[in-house]
C-alpha cells in the first residue's frame, strides 16, 4: 500500500521530529513561549468586549474539544464536517487543502492507521507541567480566532506485508504499526454564521515515541514524513511542506 | 566442596545472628586476598589495563598484575592493591574483588566482543540487617582509545523469565533455580538443605546478548548472602560468584563454574512488545542506590505470644463473614449436603458423625460422643458429587477448624485439620492431612483405597485470579512447598514468596493443597484445584492480631506452563 | 459413516451446491435429527416460551419426543421434527423448520431456566470483503456453509421475573484442549486457542493428522459447563456444535451440514472425552472474554450483521499463477534478503525479522562439502565473506556466486540460505551444518506444486558435511521428530507483529493472531514439518498451502526462545528468499502425542 512507502521514503530531516530526550522539554518551551506571547497581546489592544471574546475563546476551545472526541472516536466523517471551506490541514510533512483532499487526509490516512486515538504521553515524554495547557486568541472582529492545544494521540499506519498474519490482523481490526505523538495543534478558526469552523489546523510535532498504551516505557522514533504527494500517493498531501 | 550437612531448620526459622559492622570487617579481612574457585581461575586479565566508563556509576581504573592481584582506582581516586578472581565465559569476562579495609566490592562482567561491560558494586553494612549484602548495578564500557563510545548498553530483561535451571557448581553444590519473576527469584538448594523447601529472594536478570544473562539474588530476610553468575542458555553454563555469611556467620567468598539444565519455562503475560528493559514498579525510592523491591515478611508479622493471640480472638472471631478479598471469582455454595447424615472415619484418626441441617448449619460430634455440636459450615462442589466443606470446632483449643473433601462417587475422603499455633509461633497454624471413608447409608467405600498425597501439580504453575484486582501465579515447586508470585500492572511478574505445603490427590485433576505461610502471617490456605474447569474453592484459617478467621476463597485459573523437577526430589 | 477421506480438506474440491440443490436435501430434516444413542423425552408434552435478547421469541410445543410446534414471534405455529437430549441439568434441542433452509438449537439450563439459542440457516447469499478497511474484492459465501447467529435468553415462568443474567461469551475456555469420542464413533482432538475461532484434527474421518482451523464460538453456561460450536468455513461449511461438561468431561451435540460427499449430515450425538492440556492465555487477568471479539466488518466502527463472525478466507483474494507464470516472474525478479540489511527501523518495526537473530560470519573462510543421502545432491561451498558464497554442484566445474544469509543458531550449529542460481522451477536451500557432529539437514524448496505456480515444494534432506574439522558419523542423521508437537509458542516477529504457533499434529500446525490485549483470535493452519538438530533446537518448516503458498523454514531454538530462519514465495512480483525471526514465549502444551501415528484407516486414535 503506497501509504507506507510514502512513510518509509526519506524525509526532509529539518522537518523530524526531535527525537532527542533531552532536547523534547526546550522544543516545548520554545513553542510554548510563542503561544504566550501571541496571547499577551489579546484583549487589551482590540478592545473587543470582554464577555464576547471569553464565549468566542470557549466556543473555539468546545471546536477543538469536539475535533478530539471525534477523532479519539474514530468518527473521521464528521471531522471532515469541521473543516471551513477550502481549510488547511498540515500533517506530517503534507498539506491538506479542501474538503477532498482533508477527506482523504482523515478517511483514509488516519482511518487506516486509527489515527487519532488520545492517549496519554509516553513516558518521559511528558510535557512540562509549567506550560499553559492551551491558549485562545480572537480576532478584534470576533470573525477569526487562532488557539494552541497540546496533543498527544497515538498515530498508526497499515502493515503492508502481503502475508497471512497481515491479513488476519486488519481482519481483526489491527495489523497497525502504532506510535504516539506530541505536540501542538495550531489551529485558525472561523466564524460560519453562529458557529465557527477550522480554517487551518496544523501538527506542529514535538516528539514520536515507541508508545503504546500499557507499555512501561518508550524511546523516541524517527518516522519518516510524506514523501509522495497526491496521486503519487493515493493517500498523499497536495503539496509537501 | 564436601556435602553439606543441613541446618537443623530451614531457611525460614534459622534465626540469623545481627552482624555487627565490625564483625563484619574482621570476617571480611580475608576477602581482600580475593575470592577463592575450586576451577582454575582464568588468567585473561593477566598484565592488562582496563578504564571501565559507567553510565550514572563510577569510572573504575583496572590494573591486573597477574591473575590473582589487581590494582583498582575508582573516579580517579588513589589505587588500591587487591586480590581477584577471574572467570570466562565464552567471550564474557567475570571478576571479582572486595576493596579491601572497607566492605564493598566490585564484580564486573566484560563482553570482549562488544566491550560492553556490567559492573555490581556489592558492599555489606546498609540495611538494618547489616550482613545482607546490597547491590548496585552501573552498565558501561571498556574505553578503547580512539574509538567511541558504543551507544548500546546490557540492560534488565524479561527474556529469560519464567525460565527454570538446575545448576551444579563446582563445589557440589546443586540448586534448582525459577525466574518466574523480573525482580525476585526462587530456588531449591538441593544440597545445602536436602531440597525440601523452596525460597525466594529478590534478583535482577540482565540481558548481555541473545543467550547469554547476568543473575542475581540475595538471600534477604534469611542470611543475607549474594550469589551472582553468568550464564549461557546454550549449553547450560555459568560462571559466578557467591558473597556473604552463611548460617554459621562464616564467611563465603568463593567463584564457581556451573553445568545446568533448563527444565521448563513458563508463560509471561506482559505486553509483547515490552521486554523488560524497565521495571514497572512504582515505589518510592527506587532510585536510591541500592534499592531493590525486597518482601519482609518477617518484620511485618512478629510472632504473638498465646495471651496475645487469645485477646486478639475475644475480640474479634469471624466465620465465613463474607467479602472475602480473595474469594471475588470463588464458586457458589453447595446445598448437597442438606439434609444427608453420615459418619466419615479416618484412618488411625477421628470418626465424626455429621446432619446437615440447612446450606450453612451442620451438627457434629465425635462417633460415640451423645453430645451433638451445632456449627456454621459452607461447602462447594468442585466436581460431580464431590464437596468440599469447612466448620470450625468451637469451644476446642487451640482453636482448630476442619475442611473435610466427601467424595460421594466412592466414600473416600480426607481432612486437612487444623488448630491455631505451632512450636515456633503462637498464631501459626499447624495442620495435618488425614485420610479414610464416608459411612453412609447406599455408599460402599473402598477398604484400602485412599487418596493419598501426589507429586502430580509438582513443577506445574497456574495463575489464580481472585477477584479483578488481585491475581498471583502459583509455582508448585517441590512436593513440599509452593511459591507465588504477585503480577504487576502490565502482568510482569513481580514479588514472590514461598511456604511449605503439601498435596493430595482427590481425582483425576482435582487435587487438595494446603500451605502455611510459616514464619511470616501463620495463615492457612486450603483448596480443592479443578485442573478441567480452572477454578478452585476453599478455605483460609488464621488466628492473627486482627482475631480468629474461618473464611471462603475461589479463584479462576489459567495455566502457566510446568517445570520438568519432579526427578530432582525424593528421599535420597 | 463414510471412509476417511485422503484428500485433506484444504485440497478438496467441494461442490458449489446450489440453494435449489441444498433445499432439496434439507427435505429429509423435517423428521428432526438422527442419533446413535436414544433421543430424550424429557421435553415431549411439555411448553416452553423462551424469550431472547435482541432475537426471536420461540413459543415450542412439544408433541412427544420427535414432534413440537413452534411459533415464532407470535406467528403461525409450525410443526417439525426434533431430536433433544439431556447432559445434567441441561436439555439440548435441535430442529430444522420445514420448508425452509433455516433452524434452531437451543440449549436450556432447567436449574436457571437460562437458555442459549442457534440459530442456523444456509444459502445466506451473504457478500464478504471488499473495499474500506478491508480491502480486497467482494465475495458471496458459499451457500453449502451453515450460517449461525446466537440469542441469551430464558424460559418465561408465569408469575416470575425475567433473570438478568444470562448465559454469555467467554474466555474460560481459552487455551484448553479436549480428545473427544462421540457414540458414532468419530473422533477428533480440539484445540480452543482462541476465543473466535478453533483447530482440530479429525482422528477418524480424515486419513491424514491435519489440524484445520474454523470460526467458533465459546458460550459460558456455568462453571464447568460450555457451549461451543465450529463452522468449517471454506471447507464443507459443515456446522458442530455442542454443549460439554468438565466435571464429566462428557458432551451433547448436533452435526448439520453437507459434507465432502455432499451428503446431508444432520444428527445429534452424545461424546466422552478428555481435557488434554491448557495454554496459558494472557489477556489481562479481569478480562474474562464475556463481550465477545467484534466480527469483522467494512469499517472499524460498523454494526456486525446478523451472522456475521470472523472468519479468514485466504483463497478468496489469491491468484493462481501456473508454474511457467511463476518462472517467468523469477527470471525478472529474484530477491534474496533484498533491502533488508538496510531497512529503515519503520520496515523493521513491520517485518517479520523485527526481532531476528543477527547475523554469523563464522563461515568466512571455510570450504566444506554437504552431501545428501539417497543420492540426494552434493553441494561444495567456499564461503567469501558474511554475506556472499560459491557452490557448485559436486560434479560440475563452474562455481556459482550466491548471496547468503547465515546465523548461529545454536552453539556453533550455522544455519544459512541461498538461491539456486538459475534454477527451473526457481529453488532455494536453507541449510543446518552442525559444526561439532557434521550432521547437515538442507530445507530443498521450489517454486510450484501440483496445484498451482506460486505455492512452494519443499523437502527435508539428511546427510553430512565433509570438509576440514568434519568427522560425520556413518549412520546417524538428524531426523523428523514429534518432540515439538502439543507445544505452543508466541513468536513476536516485531513489537508490531505476534502470532502464536500451535504444533498441532506431526504433520501440521496452526498459527493465531493475538489481539490489542493479548487475545487469542483469527487462527489459520498448514502441514508442515520438524527436524531434530540438537536437544531443544529443531526445524520448523511450513507452507501456507492452499493459501498464498508462501513457506517459512525456521531454525527454533527453545533454550534461548528465539528462532530465526527464512521464507520463500513467489508470484507475479517474481521470487523472494527472505528472512523471518522472532523471540518466542512458551505458552503451554497438549498431551497429544498418543493420538497420532499410523492406525487402521477410519479406525480412530
Amino acid at each position: 500500500m503506497s501509504i507506507t512507502k510514502s512513510l518509509s521514503g526519506s524525509g526532509d530531516n529539518r522537518k523530524q521530529p526531535n527525537t532527542g530526550r533531552r532536547s523534547f522539554i526546550w522544543k516545548a518551551g520554545a513553542a510554548m513561549s510563542a503561544v504566550v506571547a501571541s496571547a499577551a497581546t489579546g484583549f487589551s489592544k482590540t478592545g473587543v468586549d470582554r464577555a464576547d471574546a471569553l464565549k468566542d475563546a470557549n466556543a473555539v476551545r468546545t471546536l477543538h474539544r469536539t475535533y478530539e472526541s471525534r477523532l479519539n472516536k474514530g468518527m473521521y466523517e464528521e471531522v471532515v464536517g469541521m473543516f471551513a471551506n477550502n481549510a488547511e490541514v498540515v500533517f506530517n510533512g503534507g498539506l491538506f487543502k479542501g474538503e477532498k483532499s482533508i477527506r482523504r487526509l482523515y478517511c483514509e490516512f488516519f482511518q487506516a492507521g486509527q489515527t487519532g486515538k488520545k492517549i496519554e504521553p509516553a513516558p518521559g515524554f511528558e510535557p512540562d507541567p509549567e506550560q499553559p495547557q492551551d491558549i485562545v486568541d480572537v480576532a478584534a472582529d470576533r470573525k477569526t480566532a487562532t488557539g494552541q492545544f497540546p496533543y498527544s494521540m497515538q498515530v498508526g499506519t497499515p502493515m503492508t506485508e502481503d502475508t497471512s498474519l497481515v491479513k488476519m490482523a486488519r481482519l481483526q481490526g489491527e495489523g497497525i504499526v502504532k506510535w504516539w505523538e506530541g505536540g501542538t495543534h495550531e489551529v485558525t478558526c472561523v466564524k460560519v454564521g453562529e458557529s465557527w469552523k477550522i480554517r487551518r489546523l496544523e501538527y506542529r510535532l514535538v516528539s514520536k515515541a515507541d508508545y503504546r498504551p500499557g507499555r512501561t516505557h518508550a524511546r523516541a522514533i524517527d518516522i519518516p514524513a510524506f514523501s509522495k504527494v497526491y496521486p503519487a500517493d493515493p493517500a498523499g498531501p497536495d503539496k509537501l511542506v | 566442596m564436601a556435602k553439606a550437612t543441613y541446618p537443623k531448620e530451614h531457611m525460614h526459622r534459622i534465626k540469623f545472628t545481627k552482624l555487627t559492622r565490625e564483625q563484619i570487617d574482621r570476617k571480611l579481612a580475608p576477602a581482600a586476598a580475593g575470592p577463592k574457585c575450586m576451577s582454575e581461575f582464568s588468567d585473561v586479565l593477566g598484565g592488562k589495563k582496563l578504564k571501565i566508563v559507567t553510565d550514572s556509576g563510577p569510572t573504575v581504573n583496572y590494573a591486573f598484575k597477574d591473575r590473582n592481584r589487581l590494582t583498582v582506582s575508582v573516579d580517579g581516586k588513589a589505587s588500591v592493591e587487591s586480590g581477584y578472581g577471574a572467570l570466562a565465559l565464552e567471550r564474557v569476562v567475570f571478576f571479582s574483588h572486595m576493596v579491601p579495609k572497607t566492605q564493598t566490592g566490585y564484580n564486573v562482567f566484560i563482553d570482549l566482543d562488544s566491550n560492553l561491560v556490567t559492573v555490581i558494586e556489592v558492599w555489606f553494612s546498609g540495611y538494618k540487617d547489616l550482613r545482607e549484602v546490597q547491590r548496585q548495578i552501573y552498565y558501561g564500557y571498556v574505553e578503547v582509545a580512539a574509538k567511541e563510545a558504543p551507544e548500546e548498553r546490557h540492560h534488565l530483561t524479561n527474556r529469560i523469565e519464567g525460565k527454570g535451571f538446575y545448576w551444579k557448581q563446582d563445589t557440589g553444590i546443586e540448586t534448582l533455580e525459577f525466574y518466574p519473576s523480573i525482580v525476585s527469584s526462587s530456588f531449591v538448594e538441593l544440597t545445602r538443605l536436602g531440597g525440601e523447601l523452596t525460597f525466594c529472594s529478590p534478583s535482577d536478570y540482565i540481558q548481555i546478548n541473545d543467550h547469554m544473562f547476568i543473575y542475581d539474588r540475595t538471600e534477604c530476610e534469611f542470611s543475607g548472602i549474594m550469589t551472582l553468575y553468568v550464564m549461557d542458555l546454550l549449553d547450560a553454563r555459568q560462571v559466578g560468584m557467591r558473597l556473604g555469611f552463611n548460617e554459621k556467620d562464616a564467611l563465603e567468598y568463593y567463584m564457581f563454574r556451573g553445568n545446568g539444565e533448563i527444565l521448563g519455562q513458563l508463560a509471561i503475560f506482559e505486553p509483547f512488545d515490552d521486554h523488560g528493559e524497565k521495571i514497572p514498579l512504582n515505589m518510592p525510592g527506587m532510585d536510591q542506590k541500592g534499592a531493590r523491591p525486597v518482601y519482609r515478611p518477617f518484620g511485618d508479622h512478629p510472632p504473638m505470644t498465646a495471651e496475645e493471640l487469645e485477646e486478639a480472638v475475644r475480640k474479634n472471631t469471624s466465620i465465613f463473614p463474607g467479602g472475602d478479598a480473595m474469594a471475588g471469582n470463588r464458586m457458589e455454595l453447595s446445598d448437597y449436603l442438606v439434609g444427608k447424615e453420615f459418619t466419615v472415619r479416618y484412618d488411625d484418626g477421628p470418626a465424626w458423625n455429621y446432619r446437615f441441617d440447612d446450606l450453612k448449619k451442620l451438627h457434629w460430634r465425635e462417633d460415640g460422643e451423645t453430645q451433638w455440636h451445632e456449627e456454621v459450615y459452607e461447602a462447594f462442589e468442585p466436581d460431580k458429587e464431590l464437596i468440599f466443606f469447612a466448620h470450625m470446632h468451637s469451644g476446642v483449643k487451640p482453636y482448630e477448624c476442619v475442611k473435610i473433601v466427601l467424595d460421594f462417587a466412592n466414600g473416600l475422603t480426607s481432612c486437612v485439620h487444623s488448630q491455631v499455633g505451632s512450636k515456633y509461633m503462637a498464631n501459626e497454624v499447624s495442620y495435618k492431612f488425614i485420610f479414610g471413608t464416608i459411612e453412609m447409608e447406599g455408599l460402599t467405600p473402598p477398604r484400602y483405597l485412599r487418596h493419598t498425597f501426589t507429586d502430580e501439580l509438582v513443577g506445574s504453575a497456574l495463575t489464580w485470579n481472585y477477584s479483578d484486582t488481585l491475581t498471583s501465579m502459583h509455582v508448585y515447586s517441590t512436593p513440599h512447598s509452593y511459591s507465588w508470585t504477585i503480577f504487576m500492572e502490565n502482568g510482569a511478574m513481580g514479588m514472590q514468596w514461598s511456604s511449605p505445603s503439601r498435596y493430595a490427590m482427590i481425582r483425576d485433576g482435582i487435587y487438595l493443597f494446603s500451605w502455611v505461610e510459616e514464619a511470616c502471617n501463620g495463615g492457612q490456605g486450603t483448596i480443592i484445584i479443578n485442573t478441567k474447569i480452572m477454578h478452585d474453592c476453599g478455605f483460609g484459617f488464621s488466628g492473627t492480631k486482627d482475631g480468629l478467621r474461618l473464611s471462603t476463597m475461589g479463584a479462576y485459573a489459567r495455566n502457566a506452563g510446568v517445570y520438568d523437577v519432579k526427578r530432582f526430589f525424593g528421599p535420597e | 459413516m463414510y471412509q476417511p477421506m485422503n484428500i485433506p480438506m484444504h485440497r478438496f474440491k467441494y461442490t458449489k451446491l446450489t440453494k435449489e440443490q441444498i433445499g432439496q436435501e434439507l427435505a429429509a430434516t423435517a423428521a428432526g435429527p438422527k442419533c446413535v444413542s436414544g433421543l430424550s423425552d424429557a421435553l415431549a408434552g411439555k411448553s416452553l416460551k423462551i424469550v431472547t435478547k435482541d432475537g426471536p421469541v420461540l413459543n415450542y410445543s412439544f408433541k412427544d419426543k420427535n414432534n413440537l410446534t413452534l411459533s415464532e414471534n407470535g406467528g403461525a405455529a409450525i410443526e417439525a421434527g426434533y431430536g433433544a437430549l439431556t447432559l445434567k441439568q441441561m436439555v439440548f434441542f435441535s430442529h430444522m423448520i420445514p420448508g425452509t433452509q433455516k433452524g434452531y438449537n437451543v440449549f436450556v439450563d432447567l436449574d436457571t431456566d437460562l437458555v442459549t439459542v442457534f440459530e442456523v440457516w444456509f444459502s445466506s447469499g451473504k457478500q464478504e470483503g471488499g473495499g474500506g478497511f478491508l480491502g480486497g474484492e467482494p465475495y458471496t459465501l458459499d451457500d453449502r456453509e451453515v450460517q449461525r447467529q446466537i440469542y441469551y435468553g430464558y424460559v418465561e415462568v408465569p408469575g416470575k421475573e425475567a433473570p438478568e443474567q444470562l448465559h454469555h461469551a467467554t474466555n474460560r475456555i481459552e487455551g484448553k484442549g479436549m480428545y473427544w469420542k462421540q457414540d458414532t464413533g468419530i473422533e477428533t482432538l480440539e484445540y480452543y486457542a482462541s476465543v473466535i475461532s478453533s483447530n482440530w484434527v479429525e482422528l477418524t474421518r480424515q486419513n491424514d493428522d491435519l489440524a484445520f482451523c474454523s470460526p467458533s464460538d465459546y458460550v459460558l453456561v456455568n462453571d464447568n459447563m460450555f457451549i461451543y460450536d465450529r463452522t468449517e468455513c471454506e471447507f464443507a461449511g459443515i456446522f458442530t456444535l455442542f454443549v460439554a461438561d468438565l466435571f464429566t468431561e462428557t458432551q451433547v451435540g448436533v452435526r448439520l451440514g453437507f459434507n465432502h460427499l455432499d451428503e446431508l449430515e444432520y444428527y445429534m450425538f452424545r461424546g466422552e472425552g478428555k481435557v488434554v492440556g491448557q495454554l496459558a492465555y494472557l489477556e489481562p487477568f479481569d478480562d474474562h472474554g464475556i463481550t465477545p471479539m467484534g466480527a469483522q466488518s467494512k469499517t472499524p466502527n460498523a454494526i456486525p450483521e446478523k451472522g456475521q463472525r470472523t472468519a479468514y478466507r485466504p483463497v478468496r483474494s489469491f491468484r493462481h499463477l501456473t508454474d511457467e507464470e511463476v518462472h517467468q516472474a523469477a527470471i525478472k525478479t529474484t530477491n534474496a534478503f533484498g533491502g533488508r540489511g538496510d531497512a529503515s527501523p519503520m520496515d523493521m518495526s513491520m517485518s517479520m525479522a523485527g526481532n531476528n537473530m543477527p547475523f554469523t560470519d563464522m563461515l568466512v573462510g571455510r570450504e566444506f562439502t554437504v552431501r545428501y543421502d539417497n543420492g540426494g545432491p552434493v553441494w561444495q561451498y567456499k564461503f567469501m565473506d558474511k554475506f556472499m558464497l560459491k557452490y557448485k554442484e559436486e560434479k560440475e566445474t563452474e562455481w556459482r556466486e550466491a548471496t547468503y544469509r547465515a546465523y548461529e543458531g545454536d552453539e556453533k550449529l550455522v544455519w544459512f540460505a541461498h538461491i539456486l542460481l538459475d534454477s527451473k522451477p526457481r529453488a532455494s536451500v536453507a541449510i543446518a551444518v552442525d559444526l561439532l557432529n557434521g550432521l547437515t539437514t538442507c530445507i530443498y524448496s521450489h517454486m510450484g506444486t501440483p496445484y498451482y505456480g506460486n505455492e512452494t515444494t519443499y523437502r527435508a534432506l539428511f546427510g553430512v558435511a565433509e570438509g576440514e574439522g568434519f568427522a560425520a558419523p556413518r549412520y546417524m542423521r538428524h531426523e523428523f521428530t514429534d518432540e515439538l508437537v502439543g507445544h505452543a509458542f508466541s513468536w513476536s516477529y516485531s513489537d508490531s507483529m505476534t502470532s502464536m504457533h500451535l504444533y498441532s499434529s506431526p504433520h501440521s500446525m496452526s498459527w493465531t493472531i493475538f489481539t490489542g490485549n493479548q487475545t487469542m483470535g483469527m487462527q489459520w493452519g498448514s502441514p508442515c514439518l520438524y527436524v531434530k538438530l540438537r536437544d531443544g533446537v529443531y526445524i520448523f518448516c511450513q507452507n501456507e498451502e492452499a493459501c498464498n503458498g508462501a513457506e517459512m523454514i525456521e531454525l527454533i531454538n527453545t533454550k534461548i526462545s528465539h528462532d530465526c530462519g527464512f521464507s520463500y514465495s513467489g508470484g507475479a512480483g517474481g521470487v523472494n528468499l527472505g528472512l523471518v525471526g522472532a523471540i518466542g514465549r512458551h505458552i503451554g502444551s497438549f498431551d497429544v502425542k498418543e493420538y497420532f501415528g499410523p492406525r487402521v484407516a477410519g479406525k480412530g486414535a
